[in-house]
């Protein structure tokens, strides 16, 4: 039971690392870039979601806000800053990002208040079900529900749908696409509106989880973000949800066994430099450097 | 002069040395880190520890050197496996590392931190005017590094190492070069830093400390010693100057590191030169 | 080196004169002139914000309250205040600026326990007393006898707790959570080693850290502990999630929280699964007490929430040196320590402050709340002075 308990957490934890990193690995996958920043998105679309639910009594209401406004955020960082940084080294675009974040962390601090913000009206976040001695939450049931959606919507769309195909085409041979006709620019709108909205979907549902949106959310989960897509392997969606899914499985039996040693967010950094050290390319990527 | 003054006097020497070692890493060598508070860090705790067991002061400078470079060597070995944005990324693993390490051992002081370690015997104004010696000697020393071989080789390896290495520069050596001589001296800022407070808690060595470090490299001018030194001294002064300006701390220097980037990716020093070219046009 | 390509140096000209300016412009902001000044470090950023802010508005209340008085001496009260960051540097650097420019004799210290720790050598050196509203490092007042401290120590908190659990509450064996940074392990050393004597049995010890808000892991871990009861110490923004996630897992014993829990905020977050849930060094809000009913009324409307005991602790502080600045007739540091030294039986807005001891750490009992229906009853207090007795040295 203790052990599947453990599981269970970990799980959902993977989960919404997932759908927070897939993000980060688009964009990546696409630019090259290390997109930090998304930290400061993903925020967002948890102040957002917990702001309109408030203000509108309904949190599905919160949600649908969330995803709409944070692509539009997303897109306006790739048109502000990434563009004209393009023909710079990588490094460059990916510091302004980290100033971007530190800057929008404070910005929340200042517009939401330090103490964060939590809904008003939320059974959802205390609702749990008892499964064969299993505890879930109904939280933790919708983050594993939604990731399942996300990444078999994800896998549909850019296999099946046009726009979907040009999107991938775009991303492994770049020329061939545009001689095919598929905008690039196009594309990398598309990349960040999407990437920014499963961003706020994530930031919604630890909204949920913790009741709680604090200046900080973003910093925490930014980092585990920039290991899982390393593990995972740039730019590819598979390996994000496998080393998201590990990376959560770890933190979940780990923190009990490690955590004398080294608090938690060490433990990720840990695995990150191990791997990047022993295989550049993460579990299933392929060499870049 | 007052103490307060002695102490703004104290805070900027250390962020001058911190800054300027940087820049030996990021701005010459093109190797960008995220983490030189881990080293500054390192150097703090090495200097503790020894002034609490010995009281000997330059024994506690040489200590924290030693630390600051060897920690530095190591991560230095890094930055030879991984590309440059990867190598920023480890660099901020390093300094999470380094914070969640170091909260979680007693012998460390843990989450309470030193205390009680003795004075340097030199008094407010004695420690001050060592630290101000110290950081004009790092400043000559950068740009004594900058105009010689030393300091071509960083550049070349920064800009092109293929290109680099067919003009029979060792790429590696003079990575592990860079890093080593940066985090020295940041170990030795960090002694600084220790004799100054007397008291030292892991938190001043956070990710968000080096993030200003690297943001009074970029927005002094990467690469230019001038630059980042009066950068850092500004960057210093300005929270002091401008009642907004520390309030909103992490917004201001956020926002310049982004304005900078974006706008003036020269920084102060080159704009400065262009300001002095045009003049000399006319 | 990277050297950039620059766009437009006209466009580059106009960042460089910005920045000029903006370093001329900041120059000088003379201090308002005032009558007796006392300082104020407060942690307004970092991660201490959010108590930072609490104790920012309740000293500014506490300070209007002294002056809508008239004063104190005929004169009135201003708050010198500077952002500590909650960081041993910037105590340090601020205690400075506090003594040099602004020449502050008296001082209120509403920080964390590192900043408190970092100024109190140098205010101790300069002569300046310094009152610390809530910090709870034991080398505070070890600093010397211009120290004074207005808070429990961590160690003294937890033996209350571990009396309160084990004669008050009866229970056996405990699993226990703490939070790691100075305050959260200091409180939980007290109860840990003041146990046995309450016949408790510690039987798990788990921690977390300061920014943690999932604790999936250690949830599962108590759950498979069966204990009698929880004893967790954190803050409220930890608090919340913690106790809602061990409430949601179905564990229906009693958890008991440490002092930083006490907030409003704490309920907010938790909901319906922060029913019964103890605080000890919790303020009992249902004191039939004017001062006490105006505070909170004053406070809510400034913050926009109510006040906590970060809030209470700060107002008290800056009333109790009032008082003593009163009682010593006179603003002069060694008159201010002395009348301080000397307080006996001062209502303070979370209770009778019965004096201070030899090192000037506070004798007080030891109030405990419940949360029932979402509001904080009061549930008993520890008054075994002699057991919660903070050290004399």
């Amino acid at each position: 039971m203790y052990y599947i308990d453990l599981a269970v957490t970990g799980v959902s934890f993977g989960c919404m690392y997932a759908i927070m990193a897939v993000g980060l690995t688009l964009v990546y996958g696409l630019l090259r870039i290390l997109h930090i920043a998304h930290a400061a998105v993903f925020a967002l679309g948890a102040y957002v979601t917990v702001l309109v639910a408030n203000a509108s009594g309904s949190i599905l209401g919160g949600l649908i806000a969330a995803i709409v406004i944070t692509p539009l955020f997303g897109m306006a960082i790739y048109r502000l800053l990434y563009e004209p940084l393009l023909k710079y080294r990588p490094d460059v675009p990916m510091v302004a990002s980290v100033g971007l974040l530190v800057l929008m962390q404070d910005a929340f601090r200042v517009l939401f208040g330090e103490q964060g913000v939590t809904f008003r009206q939320n059974s959802l976040s205390f609702t749990t079900f008892d499964i064969a001695g299993v505890n879930i939450s109904a939280v933790q049931i919708a983050i594993i529900v939604t990731t399942v959606v996300v990444f078999l919507g994800l896998h549909l769309f850019t296999t099946y749908t046009r726009i979907g195909v040009g999107w991938r085409a775009t991303v492994s041979r770049p020329q061939i696409a545009t001689s095919f006709g598929i905008d690039p620019i196009k594309v990398r709108y598309l990349n960040f509106a999407i990437g920014s909205a499963l961003a706020a979907v994530a930031g919604g549902l630890v909204a949920l989880l913790n009741n709680l949106v604090d200046p900080g959310i973003g910093f925490v989960v930014s980092y585990k973000a920039l290991a899982i897509i390393v593990l995972g392997g740039l730019g590819s969606v598979q390996g994000t949800l496998v080393a998201s899914l590990v990376l959560g499985l770890v933190e979940a039996y780990g923190t009990i066994f490690i955590g004398a040693w080294l608090d938690r967010d060490a433990i990720a950094f840990l695995a990150l430099i191990l791997l990047l050290m022993i295989r550049p390319q993460g579990f299933t990527g392929v060499r870049t450097a | 002069m007052s103490a307060y003054g002695i102490s703004l006097v104290s805070i900027a020497g250390i962020n001058v040395i911190l800054a300027v070692s940087l820049n030996i890493i990021s701005g010459f060598c093109g190797q960008i880190s995220l983490g030189h508070a881990a080293f500054f860090g390192a150097g703090a705790y090495a200097a503790a520890l020894t002034m609490i067991a010995t009281a000997n002061v330059p024994l506690a400078l040489l200590a924290a050197l030693i630390m600051g470079c060897a920690l530095g060597i190591i991560v230095g070995f890094a930055s030879l496996r991984v590309r440059s944005d990867f190598l920023a990324v480890t660099t901020i693993g390093v300094n999470f590392l380094f914070v969640g390490f170091v909260r979680k051992q007693g012998w460390l002081g843990g989450e309470m931190g030193i205390s009680g370690i003795p004075a340097t015997g030199f008094g407010a104004t004695g420690n001050a005017i060592m630290i101000v010696a110290l950081a004009c000697m790092t400043i000559a020393f950068s740009l004594y590094m900058s105009r010689s071989w030393m300091g071509f080789a960083f550049r070349a390896v920064g800009e092109d190492e293929s290109a680099a290495a067919t003009l029979g520069i060792n790429a590696r050596a003079y990575k592990l070069a860079a890093f080593g001589i940066g985090t020295a001296l940041a170990g030795l800022a960090g002694a600084l830093y220790t004799f100054f407070t007397q008291f030292i808690t892991v938190d001043s060595f956070d990710f968000v400390f080096s993030v200003m470090l690297l943001a009074m490299v970029v927005i002094g001018g990467v690469g230019s010693t001038w630059g980042v030194a009066v950068a850092a001294v500004g960057l210093t002064l300005l929270p002091e100057a401008i009642r907004f300006v520390n309030d909103y701390r992490l917004l201001v220097f956020g926002g310049m590191l982004v304005l900078v980037i974006r706008l003036a990716p020269g920084g102060l020093a080159a704009l400065t030169r262009n300001l002095f070219a045009r003049g000399k046009r006319v | 080196m990277l050297t950039y390509s620059l766009n437009s140096s006209s466009r580059g000209r106009k960042v460089l004169l910005g920045f000029a300016s903006l370093v001329l412009l900041g120059a000088a902001s003379m201090p308002a002139h005032a009558e007796i000044k006392i300082g104020f470090q407060v942690p307004q950023t970092g991660p201490a914000a959010t108590d930072g802010k609490s104790a920012q508005i309740a000293g500014e209340v506490a300070a209007d309250d002294i002056n809508a008085a008239g004063g104190v001496l005929g004169q009135k009260v201003q708050l010198v205040t500077y952002d500590d960051q909650a960081k041993s540097d910037q105590a340090m650097f601020t205690a400075n600026k506090l003594i040099g420019e602004d020449g502050v004799k008296l001082v209120v210290n509403a920080s964390y326990s590192a900043s408190g720790r970092a100024a109190a050598p140098v205010f101790q050196k300069a002569g300046v007393v310094m009152i610390s509203a809530y910090g709870v490092h034991p080398d505070i007042t070890r600093a010397g006898d211009y120290m004074f401290r207005l808070e429990h120590l961590g160690p003294p908190q937890g033996i209350a707790a571990a009396i309160y659990v084990g004669k008050k509450l009866g229970l056996k064996k405990i699993s226990t959570i703490t939070m790691d940074n100075d305050y959260g392990q200091a409180t939980m050393e007290g109860f840990t080693e003041a146990a046995p004597k309450y016949g408790i049995q510690v039987i798990n010890k788990y921690s977390y850290s300061l920014k943690d808000r999932q604790f999936g892991s250690i949830v599962a871990s108590v759950k498979r502990d069966n204990p009698d009861g929880i004893y967790a110490t954190g803050y409220f923004f930890t608090a919340g999630p913690l106790v809602a996630q061990l409430r949601a897992a179905g564990i229906t014993v009693p958890i008991i929280g440490s002092q930083a829990f006490d907030s409003a905020k704490f309920i907010e977050i938790a909901g319906p699964a922060a029913e019964g849930t103890y605080i000890i060094d919790s303020f009992d809000r249902d004191r039939k007490d004017e001062a006490l009913e105006k505070f909170f009324a004053e406070f809510k409307q400034r913050a926009g929430y109510p006040p906590e005991g970060v809030a209470t602790e700060t107002y008290s502080a800056v009333r109790l040196m009032a008082d003593a600045i009163k009682r010593a007739n006179s603003a002069e540091p060694d008159k201010v320590r002395d009348a301080l030294a000397a307080t006996k039986d001062y209502p303070l807005l979370e209770g009778k402050l019965i004096g201070f001891n030899k090192l000037h750490e506070m004798i007080m009992t030891v109030p405990v709340n419940v949360i029932k229906e979402g509001k904080f009853v009061p549930a008993g207090e520890v008054d075994d002075l002699d057991a919660i007795a903070p050290p004399e040295k």
